[in-house]
């Protein structure tokens, strides 16, 4: 096994240090410090407009920051992002994807895009339409896909190069209770071996899925820890609200 | 290399998966041959005018040596061509970036690991290869009734490459308007507008000093293009319109990084 596969099977490191971003005169993220351990769920949790997505954005390399820094495996996606990019796979909150493609040219065109070719190609987009259960729906045009299979064919395309780290961002967002159970079912198959960051706002998927989390408020860190810690007490909502873990008042509305 | 071609593959499917390129090519393959033919029943009007016995003052066999296929039939088409070409380009280029900004594609793309100079030029050759394939659905009427009329290989090529530059500039402007807005509408709105106002600036000569005047008949597109059309290739006119080509990929490659810090 090679130092690249090893890494992989590990999960990749993430930290940000100090990072901030603004929009305008708006600061989505202020000097957020978070560090994600290889191999470990990690659980992003806040409000809508709680600056889960810019988190992202700035991880993947999509958006750069006004200061501070994320690394991923001590790589900044702002002086390399294609060497981030190699490493992760992203699920957006809404799938990114082509309505007039069929679900297998779909797929075989992500794989292209990660440089994966020739007999590798085949037997990975095997392994995927298996993985997320595609098979049937393989050569339906995406446009004509329920919410829950463009959901699993979004989580297959971040899938495909098999990355080191895996950012979901609210993924049963939209989703029907049963599309909510299975694509919840799909991210519990894929921990272990790879660090998954799960950004959401739904309470019980952190509970289910992650080991630990941060919570996110108007773009500050209010609390970080244990997701039983931080979310089975008598008030788990009190931390949506701003409130620091420690702080018995409560926080800004 | 791989990911460019994969990137190049999808472009082709994603524009010939919709009715926008069939549509295109239809209308512009009909609006050729009106155009084609209402000249050549003109062409025929005159030499029967010529011809005929009715004609008093000429000499009935006589026909002036100006009305031939090619003056009064080829060039004609061929400058309408070039202004016909501002309609449908806008309509291919529109979608080709604001499209991918609109449904957050692009976010895809650019978090895949692919370059932004590999998205720009895998998207310019996609669009690039249409216009190619466009150009020669309507250079097919003209071609295959002139080639009858004397008009030279040489000259068939010439006409062909300037149409082909032509619609190259004007995908060009297309583009950049792409990169530039999440809306279709105007994307192509504006670059139809952007066209117009560089086809041609000859109206405005006459309002300008001979020095401004001169820069803009090199920034004009028709000039660049009628002289193709005249059979003459020329390197200067050329490189003009690659030179726009280059603008226009440096710019949605630019346009494209800004967003990493504007987004």
């Amino acid at each position: 096994m090679s130092a690249e596969q090893v890494k992989a099977a590990e999960g990749a490191r993430v930290e940000a240090l100090g990072l901030t971003r603004h929009f305008g005169p708006h600061r989505a993220l202020d000097n957020l410090d978070l560090e994600i351990e290889p191999g470990e769920t990690f659980g992003l949790l806040g409000a809508n407009g709680a600056g889960k997505t810019t988190f992202i954005r700035l991880a993947t390399g999509y958006i750069l920051p006004s200061a501070g820094a994320v690394t991923i495996d001590g790589i900044s996606p702002t002086h390399d992002p294609r060497a981030v990019q190699a490493r992760l796979g992203y699920v957006p909150e809404t799938p990114r994807l082509y309505p007039e493609l069929r679900v297998e040219g779909f797929l075989r065109f992500v794989a292209g895009l990660r440089g994966i070719t020739g007999a590798r190609r085949k037997r990975v987009l095997e392994t995927v339409l298996e993985r997320f259960r595609l098979e049937d729906v393989a050569r339906r045009l995406i446009g004509n896909l329920s919410k829950g299979y463009r959901q699993r064919v979004s989580l297959a395309q971040a899938f495909l190069h098999e990355p080191s780290l895996l950012i979901v961002d609210e993924p049963t967002s939209g989703l029907d209770p049963l599309q909510q159970a299975e694509v919840r079912d799909v991210i519990a198959g894929l921990r272990g071996r790879r660090t998954i960051l799960l950004c959401t706002h739904d309470l019980d998927e952190v509970r289910s899925l992650a080991s630990r989390v941060a919570i996110l408020h108007q773009g500050v860190l209010v609390a970080q820890g244990l997701s039983r810690d931080l979310l089975h007490g008598d008030d788990p909502l009190r931390s949506f609200r701003g409130a620091a873990v420690g702080d018995p008042g409560g926080g800004a509305a | 290399m791989t990911a460019f071609r994969a990137l190049l593959k999808k472009e082709l499917t994603v524009l010939f998966g919709s009715p926008v390129a069939y549509l295109v090519l239809t209308t512009v393959a009909i609006l050729t041959a009106i155009t084609f033919f209402e000249h050549l029943r003109l062409y025929n009007q005159q030499l029967f005018l010529y011809a005929s016995s009715s004609m008093a003052g000429f000499e009935s066999d006589t026909i002036p040596d100006y009305i031939n296929l090619r003056d009064t039939v080829f060039f004609p088409v061929m400058e309408q061509l070039g202004l016909l070409l501002l309609l449908p380009i806008p309509l291919v280029t529109m979608g080709v970036f604001a499209r991918e900004r609109d449904t957050g594609t692009d976010e895809l793309l650019l978090t895949s690991g692919l370059s932004p100079t590999q998205i720009v030029a895998a998207k310019f050759t996609a669009t690039f290869g249409f216009i190619v394939l466009m150009m020669a659905v309507s250079f097919l009427y003209p071609v295959t009734a002139i080639f009858q009329g004397g008009l030279g290989l040489q000259h068939l090529m010439a006409v062909f490459m300037g149409l082909v530059l032509l619609g190259v500039a004007i995908a060009s402007i297309g583009l950049v308007c792409s990169a530039c807005t999440s809306s279709n509408i105007v994307a192509a709105s504006s670059t139809i507008t952007v066209t117009y106002l560089l086809y041609d600036f000859g109206w405005s000569y006459s309002f300008v000093g001979a020095g401004v005047a001169n820069v803009l008949e090199v920034l004009s597109l028709h000039p660049h293009f009628s002289r193709f059309s005249e059979g003459l290739v020329s390197l200067a006119d050329i490189t003009f319109f690659l030179m726009m080509a280059l603008a226009a990929a440096a710019i949605v490659r630019a346009s494209l990084e800004l967003r990493r810090v504007s987004a």
